[in-house]
């Protein structure tokens, strides 16, 4: 190094030229955690509906992983319903984030363009009670975890006590034809229901998929290929539908998006909806007398069993980052216990985790009426649930052709007709499969 | 002597290149594409390219993050086979239609009563532009709660007035959410026009209608033979401009029903984006959005054509 560093040190350029390569040098071999100084880590989250969740993250969780390392945390927060364009356009440009929240289907989207995690994850769920098979369903692609699941977003069912009472009824109803019966006397008394049936992005996936599965319909096969929709079986979940929807429901639901039925609830007309705990968690806060009055509880079961919707989110890391390394151990760190408690408590249950370590967690306990989202947890599944996360199944869920099947039906179409619409678009999105 | 011999040239050299140099931008057509340049250059940039990438993208089979496979016009023959897709067509050719013509009959009738002198005429005149002003997202939550039944106040009208509650489901019925989309737009729109005819009707001279009332025209005859082929020229602009975003359209709809109730309000825009951002078919939906082209360019044509033969 001195030799020729004295030959071009002679000239201005030449020394500037060393200066400079002087400098990366030093800066490239600086041990870690030194050189971790000065590096930041930009994590996409989907802003949460309980406000201390994301206020966690940058008043607590980043600040701590700062002064430990050195190394920035930037928290950015996109709003309910941008994150798919958001990571496309991260994954499509190679930057924006170096880890980012993922939704329903978006680890299968993204895949190739996510680190394996297979390490990460194996060591959490060891440390940690092990994983539930819904953590697992959404976020191993060909054998592989391309994120480490984070929790479950579960959509069960929200009901009023004291108008449930009115009827007689003291506990919610086992069954869907049990509901559809007490939802008849409830719309009578001027306290109908409302169930999602328009293009929300989630509180109609919700329910509507459950349906289906309860009365052992599926839109395609274990296989993934095979389009399955057109049963006996989803008929009659498509009949059912209809007579819900006619005899128990408030007609708007049709055209509801996602905050429609929250508005409804708190507006106190409707008796029964399909949602996320946020209806609770808003009423205790916002309105305590609603709040005292809104009880939960597992989707009812239909002729072949009960189920829910699998809506977890996870976390992966973009396998363009700058800081691949830096993420991992961030990863690490966030999942420890000590940080992940934290985070999943002060947001009561709303994310419900998908370890079973916390399954007794005191976080259960803040909110009883929250344990079955919980217990949700065992019969949770994907929208293409039997086949196995795919980009088709992304691409279904996108043109609601479930959800359209059913709300076409509710509108006065026939069961026969919207079977046969929404299997030719099956057959067309799952032909690439 | 000796030096100034020397210098002489030079100092000629350069005045002559001065000299070409002014006289090349005094020339028109060097001058003009010079001031056009920097413009062209946004265009290419923000417009063109990615128009060329989009045709690029519906010619291939294109997952999100994914490297795209050359499948030639197989999306938009997969277009044809969707039922979705002629419903969204439907819907976008219903809405574009009616909307542009209660904006153009409501417009003019605006313009011709802004156009009376009253009282207080110009504040009425700025707070006629609010709809155009306040951001759309804005304007349509609003909106959204006024089509609400257990909120709006037209529900609460006709319950009032003995309609059976909770009165009409505006955006749960799919006939009435079209009627809405439509409203909306053209509640929004309606000041454009109004606003672009009224300046139209102020540059109309005043000997026109003089000469023509005292050839004894009455009212109408004055609208029908001096008003309207006055505004002409106007009503063609405006019109293309309200063709080209009305069907084009996709905050309105992406905020009220997001083309819901089972793709009643579906248009071109919000169907393209499901596809393309959701369901991550880039391909797919760039074919979607691209098929809005050719409809688009041929009622502008046929919009031109007629409206120019008048």
């Amino acid at each position: 190094m001195t030799g020729p560093a004295t030959d071009h040190a002679t000239t201005r350029r030449g020394f500037l030229k060393l200066a400079a390569a002087g400098t990366a040098a030093a800066t490239l071999s600086r041990p870690n955690p030194a050189g971790a100084e000065g590096k930041t880590i930009t994590i996409l989250h989907e802003s949460s509906f309980i406000k201390p969740f994301d206020e966690y993250v940058t008043n607590t969780l980043a600040p701590a992983y700062e002064k430990a390392t050195g190394i920035k945390v930037n928290y950015e927060v996109t709003s309910v319903g941008s994150l798919p364009t958001r990571i496309s356009t991260i994954a499509e440009t190679g930057s924006g984030a170096d880890i980012s929240m993922n939704g329903l289907l978006q680890v299968i989207q993204f895949s190739n363009k996510y680190l394996d995690v297979d390490d990460i994850a194996s060591d959490v769920g060891k440390a940690q009670g092990g994983w539930y098979d819904a953590g697992k369903e959404a976020v191993v692609v060909d054998g592989k975890w391309k994120a480490i699941p984070f929790a479950n977003i579960g959509q069960l069912m929200n009901w009023r006590t004291d108008w449930f009472a009115e009827v007689g009824v003291k506990k919610f109803p086992e069954t869907w034809d049990e509901l559809y019966e007490v939802g008849k006397k409830l719309k009578a008394k001027d306290h109908p229901f409302g169930f999602e049936l328009g293009h929300g992005f989630g509180d109609n996936h919700g329910w509507l998929y459950p349906l289906l599965w309860s009365y052992g319909g599926a839109e395609v096969a274990a296989d993934g290929k095979t389009v399955t929709i057109d049963s006996d079986e989803t008929a009659r979940a498509v009949d059912f539908c209809r007579k819900f929807f006619k005899d128990t429901m408030l007609d708007d639901a049709l055209g509801w998006t996602d905050v429609s039925n929250n508005k409804a609830w708190m507006a106190e007309q409707i008796s029964c909806t399909n949602n996320a705990e946020s209806i609770l968690w808003f009423a205790k806060r916002e309105f305590p007398d609603i709040g005292k009055v809104t009880d939960q509880a597992m989707n009812p079961a239909g002729p072949k069993g009960r189920f829910h919707l699998l809506n977890d989110i996870s976390h992966s890391i973009f396998n363009f980052s700058p800081v691949k390394e830096e993420a991992r151990a961030f990863m690490r760190w966030l999942m420890d216990p000590k940080q992940l408690g934290g985070w999943y408590a002060v947001a009561d249950s709303y994310y419900q985790p998908l370890l079973h370590g916390y399954d007794n967690a005191p976080m259960w306990k803040v909110e009883p009426r929250n344990l079955p989202y919980r217990d949700a947890l065992a019969n949770a599944h994907l929208p293409g649930w039997p086949a196995p996360a795919s980009r088709q199944m992304a691409e279904s869920v996108a043109k609601y052709v479930v959800v359209d099947m059913f709300a076409k039906a509710c509108s006065g179409t026939s069961t026969k007709d919207v079977i046969k619409d929404a299997a030719a678009q099956l057959k067309d999105i799952y032909r690439s499969a | 002597m000796t030096i100034a011999t020397e210098r002489l040239p030079v100092v000629a050299q350069a005045t002559r290149r001065r000299a070409s140099l002014s006289a090349l931008l005094d020339r028109q057509d060097v001058f003009s594409w010079l001031m056009m340049a920097l413009p062209l250059a946004f265009l290419a940039a923000l417009v063109g390219y990615p128009f060329f990438y989009g045709i690029l993208l519906s010619l291939e089979d294109r997952p999100v993050a994914h490297a795209g496979t050359f499948v030639g016009l197989r999306n938009f023959v997969a277009d044809a086979h969707d039922p979705v897709f002629w419903q969204v067509a439907a819907n976008t050719f219903i809405y574009t239609g009616a909307a542009t013509l209660l904006k153009m009959v409501g417009g003019l009738g605006l313009a011709l009563a802004m156009n009376q002198h009253f009282r207080m005429k110009n504040l009425v005149r700025a707070v006629l532009l609010l709809p155009f002003i306040v951001p759309t997202v804005l304007s349509t939550v609003a909106w959204l709660w006024m089509l609400d039944p257990a909120f709006s106040v037209v529900n609460r009208l006709m319950v009032a007035l003995g309609w059976p509650r909770p009165g009409p489901s505006w955006l749960g019925n799919p006939t009435l959410a079209m009627v809405s989309i439509i409203v909306i737009n053209t509640w929004r729109g309606l000041p454009f026009y109004g606003i672009s005819l009224l300046a139209g009707l102020q540059a109309v001279p005043a000997d026109l209608y003089e000469a023509a009332s005292i050839d004894g025209a009455g009212g109408w005859a004055r609208f029908r033979f001096i008003t309207l082929p006055m505004l002409r020229p106007i009503i063609l602009i405006v019109t293309l401009f309200s063709v080209i975003f009305t069907f084009a359209d996709f905050q309105l709809v992406y905020v009220l029903t997001h083309g819901g109730p089972a793709n009643a309000t579906q248009l071109f825009a919000t169907y393209a984006f499901d596809i393309a951002m959701n369901g991550g078919q880039l391909g797919l939906g760039a074919s979607v959005a691209l098929a809005m082209l050719p409809a688009l360019a041929l009622l502008i044509v046929l919009l031109t054509v007629y409206l120019r033969r008048e």
